[in-house]
């Protein structure tokens, strides 16, 4: 199935334009961005601050990894990929004129961010059942610290999602306007990049 | 021109690719031995599944430049880190050490 260009308004602002609606322009609106920005960069100095401490306690972020449940790291990613891709189709199927269809896309969207917190907190009784806990070492603080700051993010962010479902089932997003929808959704990918760092950070590089 | 740009095909094959390189970093994480290489691999794969997911998913590949530089920025900068703090981690160690 093909989105043609002259199928597009301008960025979901409700002008009709021959273009992309997200050719040279900003996603979603300013807003969200300056959001999406600051969230990075307090995610970026997790990672500085990772770095650091792998170069002061080498031996610790060598054996930590190993200790960690990989499953369950692999199944939070998919998780959250599967999610994403659920967020861009309900965007793609609102653009259609479907916004029943997009209320579907975003309810799986959110069933995978529920997901995602169950095998989460899984995890973390698994940890205490082998004796990882947030004190344990420099790499299991570092691990905690960044996977729980990230946890609530996908809280939050399902709850945007919830709050888009909403507004479609009031058609307040609809084929010419859903700015919103395309800031909730930018932000929803934000959170998945952010995963997409942290894992093989936790789980896979030693 | 732009036509057939958006098409719900390019979202499908970005997922099975994010889903595929995902399942080769597990596999990584339980079986090799870590190394350089291994890292420059890792390092390969999270910038390609960032642009990934910022081009399809996110849809910056034709939005506003100065929001696509800083996305990108971000996707080409913390993987080459991870890489040279790997590196260099002995420096890096005593440059941040307190006297």
């Amino acid at each position: 199935m093909t989105i043609t260009a002259t199928d597009f308004n301008l960025n979901g602002s409700g002008s009709v334009t021959k273009e992309p609606e997200t050719l040279n322009k900003i996603p979603g609106n300013r807003a969200i961005w300056v959001g999406i920005f600051a969230e990075l960069t307090e995610f970026a100095l997790f990672f500085l601050v990772y770095f650091i401490a792998k170069a002061h306690y080498p031996e610790q972020f060598n054996q930590g990894p190993q200790q960690l449940n990989t499953l369950a790291g692999t199944l939070n990613t998919f998780a959250l990929i599967t999610s994403s891709y659920f967020v861009a189709k309900a965007l793609a199927s609102i653009r259609m004129d479907d916004p029943e269809q997009s209320i579907k896309w975003l309810w799986r969207a959110v069933i995978c961010g529920c997901l995602y917190l169950v095998i989460k907190v899984w995890e973390y009784h698994w940890n205490v059942d082998q004796g990882i806990e947030t004190n344990t070492n420099k790499f299991y603080t570092m691990y905690y610290y960044m996977t729980f700051n990230h946890l609530l993010h996908v809280g939050w962010a399902s709850g945007s999602l919830l709050w888009a479902i909403h507004q479609l089932k009031v058609g307040r997003y609809t084929k010419q306007n859903h700015i919103g929808l395309t800031a909730i959704a930018c932000y929803w990918h934000m959170v998945d990049l952010a995963w997409v760092i942290i894992f093989p950070l936790l789980y896979v590089l030693r | 021109m732009i036509k057939n740009i958006f098409t719900l095909n390019a979202l499908d094959i970005s997922w099975v690719l994010l889903m595929i390189i995902t399942s080769a970093n597990a596999f990584v994480a339980e079986t090799a031995e870590p190394s350089l290489a291994i890292t420059a691999i890792i390092c390969c794969s999270i910038a390609y599944k960032g642009r990934r997911i910022m081009d399809y998913f996110m849809e910056l590949n034709h939005a506003n430049e100065t929001i696509q530089f800083f996305m990108r920025s971000y996707f080409h900068v913390f993987p080459a880190l991870i890489f040279l703090s790997d590196l260099f981690s002995e420096e890096l160690a005593s440059l941040t050490t307190l006297s």
